[in-house]
């Protein structure tokens, strides 16, 4: 257990090469950052855990000199349990602060009109395809081209069942519903090409139903909007 | 005599079981009822389809009610009665209560039969259909209290069922049935009502 | 493969004619050895029975064989997974997406529910110092409506028929336009029957916790096991409630066209709050019973009482009651928006303040113990830091920006798999080894459970350990394949292994128990120098116990009577039993239940019917033929 726990240590430590944890845009950057953040004090309290645990297991283990030992009977301790209520409690305030920041700028929300200004694209999903609409009409079936730096903001809408827009380099998951619009903003995506996928299970094609994502410069995309 | 007592208090403790228990079921009920009202609250009135008003009609309700609501009276006259061990009283005020509750049964089928006539079926909208799972579901629950309470009248015949038998089976039928007439208050105030007035 | 029968071309899925085949081998082998050691009658008593033993027996022993059924399914999945692009035998899309769905569920309404019902049903009563469950006749109806429930669930598959909506069964998917064959019904009504016989038994539990204690078993001098079979219990009464209404609507939804879940008036998210009320709480449902055997375990193997008492039982009632607070975490992607999302992400985070309270206890009860390492202690041992892990990958999840990207990926699998094994499976089978005894009257081989252990848990690190990783990679959730691309070939090939590992462990087991029951090798009413009231019965547990009632006047009174050197004092001033008399209607009306489902899913409305007379046919036979008649009114004159 504890080789496995080494091993993860140093693939996280090395975690440029795990794709949630390399982002391309500022929307994934700060989920980035709370996933490695969370991650750090969640070691704090695995790794106290594991040293009472391996400590208390070793020290007090049934030995033939301790054969006629009767353990003293413990009924609790007030302190100590304490402790153990607010020493989490402050961890997790920690947490909570990113936490929330975050959420408060990313959820996804129903149709609101967004503040930001940014690039436009309507996203529609259906058994076993997506199909991007662009604010000139241009549309391209299972092709996302977007231009780098820009905010995105996604309208996302269903004709089917619930499917979920997913590129895990540019930002998380959003749901597609059908019968409510969705919206959803990318920050500042860089330039490169990514799998996009349906992350809500939605049938037999399910698996399939990928996608690509083509961050490209302003010119290009503006090119590719008059193609 | 000494055997008598004990007799009592194995019985009394037997019956608390069962209380208990029911009480227990009547909570599981009560959980059921509030996610189909909930249903109805979320669904309604619908987007599209009749609007409630529209299809409700106030004397069809107050009618019924009346009929459904005065049978936890009569009931609660044959709990008296089998306290008091009398029998006339017992079986006519719960042969009352049975027929209070078939009328209700029957003016509550009528009202579905010309909901029905006027085309507002079960899947005319989310407003009706949340209407009939949760009216229905209630229903369903007042013809399964009929049922409970001819087989009451079997046991009160049946020679093999001693007095205290007889007393908790029609005591516990009472919890139900005044727990579906609560139901019924609570279709009123939040089904009918606030598309009546 | 194509069957040409009366000129009609049948198209059979191989896998199909694999499951009859064994099955049949199965029923013949079975069917010849009950013949041929004559234990017809044996099968017949069990049916009849409403002693909790037998009752918790059934459970367990039905909960194994689907654990196998559906531990086959997680290897078909694991070897479908092992490489990228693969092609194994049939199960790529529709029959992947049966394989995760079977699994799924099975494993959690028909492995984990039963197994932990089973434990309770055993244990509970004998801790308590009850004779019995207060209502006999209901648990045995309990169990055959969930017996009834997992026929029917089971039954879909070897009729092609098999659901493919995953557990959660989300809308509008697992509505008739997109889902149109008769294998969501499978689905509905499997889950609908074997609820409401959880529900029962979840009743029944309750008042005998509350009703028949032994004199002086005050709450401050319960077991935890007790305890948290009670708390869990209420949660079962409320959250399967709503998992019944939630499956009533999809019924209807289903059957007679009515909108609920659907996406033009409807509200396919009402589903998934509907489910998810259910479905936190249910998680939490498997989770507590397997945290209250484990408490009695270390305790008893560390030779000490539990530390904390109060907190303990604290935090499993707050555990209970947060655990409804919180469900919309399933649903951060949804779009219910940022204060939802927070509100619902803090609750979450704060489930984590009891667990770790919970967590610390348990250390500090071996803290100064002179732990035994016995097999249901090295289970315990392995649940603590494994379940760690687990519990803190959930708050990883619970930070709704971060679940962004975690959801529906791998990395849920991982954190779930994690915490279900860690708490309930290593629970179960710690259970299991513990009240071995207790249940049968031989204990298990301690060297072949070690074996066991080991394997397993090894088994079990390696499988799921990966899939965080494969998760943060982007591989979701329910997908048959993944690309070389994706360059998550080795650890999927390595989570492969891990799940065989675990098949192997599980030999183990059948090997013990055969072995086992082979040397049959009776063992004392205390085997394990145990502290609770179970173990002042002799091993197995009779019919008839406590003659006489030990009266309680201290926590672990049994053990610190022997520690004293002095019997436990006993009354025989005591409550009456519950009455019990052997009946074959549970199993009658469960069946009809059946019947009910059968004709609803075809749409055959007169077998439905057919079945529904039966119902309340035995309803009224039942209630003509009840025990008490023949007990009440003996001092009594007639009505
Ligand atoms: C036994 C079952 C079980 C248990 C106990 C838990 C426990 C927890 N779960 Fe888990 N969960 C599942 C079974 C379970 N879960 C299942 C089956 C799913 C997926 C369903 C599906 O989609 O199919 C799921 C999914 C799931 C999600 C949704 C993921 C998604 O789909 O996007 C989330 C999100 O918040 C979550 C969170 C948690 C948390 C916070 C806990 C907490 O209770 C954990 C608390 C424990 C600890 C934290 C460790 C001990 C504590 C300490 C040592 C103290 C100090 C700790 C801190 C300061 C952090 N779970
Ligand atoms: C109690 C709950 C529980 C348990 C114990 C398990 C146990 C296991 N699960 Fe489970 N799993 C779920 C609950 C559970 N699972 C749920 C709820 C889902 C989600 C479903 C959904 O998405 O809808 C899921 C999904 C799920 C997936 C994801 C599928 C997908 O999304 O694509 C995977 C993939 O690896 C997996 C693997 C395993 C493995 C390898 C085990 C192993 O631990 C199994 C170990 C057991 C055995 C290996 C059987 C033992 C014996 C033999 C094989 C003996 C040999 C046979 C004979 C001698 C005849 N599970
Ligand atoms: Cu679309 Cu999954
Ligand atoms: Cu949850």
């Amino acid at each position: 257990m504890k080789k496995v726990f080494l091993l993860s240590l140093v693939l996280l430590l090395t975690g440029c090469n795990i794709t949630v944890l390399d982002p391309k845009s500022e929307t994934a950057s700060e989920q980035a950052f709370l996933i490695t953040f969370s991650f750090w004090i969640m070691m704090i309290v695995v790794v106290t855990v594991f040293i009472l645990f391996a400590r208390f297991v070793w020290k007090y283990r049934y030995t033939n000199s301790r054969k006629h030992i009767l353990p003293k009977d413990v009924k609790g301790n007030i302190k100590l349990e304490i402790t153990w209520i607010i020493i989490p409690v402050l961890l997790l305030i920690i947490l909570a602060v990113p936490t929330l920041a975050i959420t408060y700028d990313q959820s996804p929300e129903w149709t609101k009109e967004s503040e930001d200004a940014g690039i436009e694209i309507d996203v529609t999903g259906k058994q076993f395809n997506w199909l991007f609409r662009h604010r000139n009409g241009k549309e391209e079936m299972d092709k996302l081209v977007i231009p780098e730096g820009e905010s995105i903001i996604l309208n996302l809408r269903s004709e089917d069942v619930i499917h979920s827009f997913w590129v895990p380099e540019l930002g998380g998951k959003v749901d597609v519903m059908p019968g409510k619009e969705l919206t959803y903003e990318i920050k500042h995506p860089q330039r490169g090409t990514y799998q996009g996928k349906c992350a809500e299970y939605c049938g037999l094609g399910h698996t399939d139903m990928t996608f690509q994502v083509e961050v490209v410069s302003t010119q290009a995309y503006a090119q590719y909007l008059h193609q | 005599m000494e055997r008598v007592m004990i007799m009592r208090k194995q019985e009394a403790e037997l019956f608390q079981d069962k209380k208990v228990g029911f009480f227990i079921y009547l909570g599981v009920e009560a959980v059921m009822f509030a996610v189909l009202f909930a249903t109805y609250m979320i669904f309604t009135p619908a987007g599209s389809g009749p609007y409630p008003s529209d299809v409700f009609q106030a004397e069809m309700v107050l009618l019924s009610s009346l009929f459904l609501l005065s049978s936890s009276v009569t009931l609660y006259v044959a709990e008296k009665g089998i306290q008091a061990r009398k029998g006339k009283k017992t079986l006519l005020s719960l042969g009352l209560t049975l027929g209070l509750a078939i009328v209700f049964l029957g003016l509550e089928s009528y009202e579905f039969y010309t909901f029905v006539q006027e085309g507002y079926g079960l899947s005319t909208s989310v407003f009706l259909s949340s209407f009939y799972v949760l009216v229905g579901l209630h229903a369903a629950h007042v013809t399964f209290g009929i049922g409970w309470m001819i087989v009451l009248f079997i046991h009160y015949v049946r020679p093999n069922v001693s007095y205290s038998l007889y007393k908790e089976k029609q005591t516990i039928f009472s919890y139900y049935w005044h727990f579906v007439d609560c139901i019924w208050v609570f279709i009123i105030l939040i089904v009918y009502l606030p598309y009546l007035v | 493969m194509k069957l040409s029968v009366f000129g009609y071309e049948l198209v059979i899925p191989t896998d199909i004619i694999a499951a009859w085949v064994s099955v049949i081998l199965i029923g013949i082998v079975a069917g010849y050895i009950i013949i041929k050691k004559r234990k017809l009658g044996v099968v017949w008593d069990y049916m009849k029975t409403t002693n909790h033993r037998k009752i918790g027996i059934l459970y367990l022993l039905f909960g194994i064989i689907y654990f196998f059924r559906a531990g086959v399914d997680a290897l078909l999945i694991r070897t479908q997974l092992a490489v990228p692009n693969n092609d194994f035998w049939v199960f790529q899309g529709e029959k992947y997406n049966e394989l995760f769905t079977t699994h799924g569920t099975l494993m959690i309404f028909f492995v984990a529910m039963p197994l932990l019902l089973g434990l309770m049903n055993i244990a509970v009563p004998l801790q308590i110092g009850a004779k019995d469950l207060a209502f006999p006749f209901l648990n045995s109806l309990g169990f055959w409506l969930f017996f009834a429930g997992s026929l029917f669930f089971n039954i879909a598959f070897f009729l092609n028929l098999t659901p493919e909506v995953g557990w959660t069964g989300y809308a509008p998917l697992s509505r008739a336009e997109f889902t149109p064959g008769a294998g969501t019904e499978f689905y509905v009504f499997g889950l609908q029957i074997s609820g409401l016989g959880t529900i029962f038994t979840a009743l029944n539990l309750i008042v005998t916790i509350i009703r028949h204690r032994a004199p002086g078993m005050s709450y401050t001098r319960m077991p935890l096991f007790a305890w948290a079979s009670l708390i869990t219990s209420f949660l079962i009464l409320i959250a399967f409630t709503v998992l019944a209404i939630a499956l009533y609507l999809l019924m209807f939804d289903r059957l007679f066209g009515t909108g609920f879940f659907s996406g033009d008036e409807g509200d396919p998210v009402f589903w998934q709050h509907l489910f998810w009320i259910f479905g936190h709480p249910e998680v939490y449902i498997l989770a507590l019973p397997a945290f209250g055997i484990f408490s009695d375990i270390i305790s008893t193997f560390s030779k000490k009482r539990i530390f904390g008492y109060g907190t303990m039982v604290a935090s499993i009632v707050l555990i209970g009651f947060l655990g409804f607070m919180v469900w919309v975490h399933h649903m951060f992607t949804v779009g219910l928006g940022p204060v939802v999302n927070t509100f619902f992400a803090i609750t979450t985070m704060a489930i984590a303040i009891p667990t770790g309270i919970k967590v610390f206890n348990w250390l500090f009860t071996m803290r100064g113990g002179v732990i035994h390492f016995t097999t249901p202690m090295l289970f315990a041992l392995g649940f603590i830091p494994s379940f760690v892990i687990g519990g803190v990958t959930g708050v990883m999840l619970s930070l709704s920006a971060a679940d962004f990207q975690f959801h529906d990926t791998h990395f849920v699998v991982a954190h779930f798999h994690y915490v279900i094994i860690a708490s309930t499976i290593l629970g179960v089978f710690a259970g299991l080894y513990y009240w071995y005894p207790k249940i049968t009257g031989y204990m298990l081989d301690e060297k072949l459970g070690k074996w066991h252990f080991w394997t397993f848990l090894i088994g079990y690190h390696i499988t799921f350990f990966p899939m965080h990783i494969t998760g943060l990679e982007g591989m979701p959730r329910r997908v048959y394949t993944y690309s070389e691309a994706d360059g998550i070939f080795i650890l999927n090939a390595i989570s492969t292994v891990g799940a065989f590992l675990m098949g192997i462990s599980m030999l183990f087991v059948i090997w013990n128990v055969y072995k086992t029951h082979k040397k049959k090798k009776k063992v004392s009413g205390d085997p394990w120098d145990g502290r609770t009231l179970e173990w002042t019965v002799s091993s197995p547990a009779p019919e008839h116990t406590f003659e006489p009632m030990p009266v309680i006047h201290s926590m672990d009174a049994y053990w610190y009577a022997k520690v004293k050197n002095k019997p436990l004092p006993a009354t025989t001033n005591v409550r009456v039993k519950p009455l019990e008399r052997d009946s074959i209607q549970p199993f009658c009306i469960a069946m009809s239940l059946f019947i009910v489902s059968t004709g609803l899913t075809f749409r055959w409305y007169w077998l439905a019917i057919l079945g529904g007379v039966m119902l309340f046919a035995l309803l009224i036979l039942r209630s003509i033929t009840d025990e008490r008649e023949d007990f009440y009114g003996k001092s009594d004159d007639h009505a």
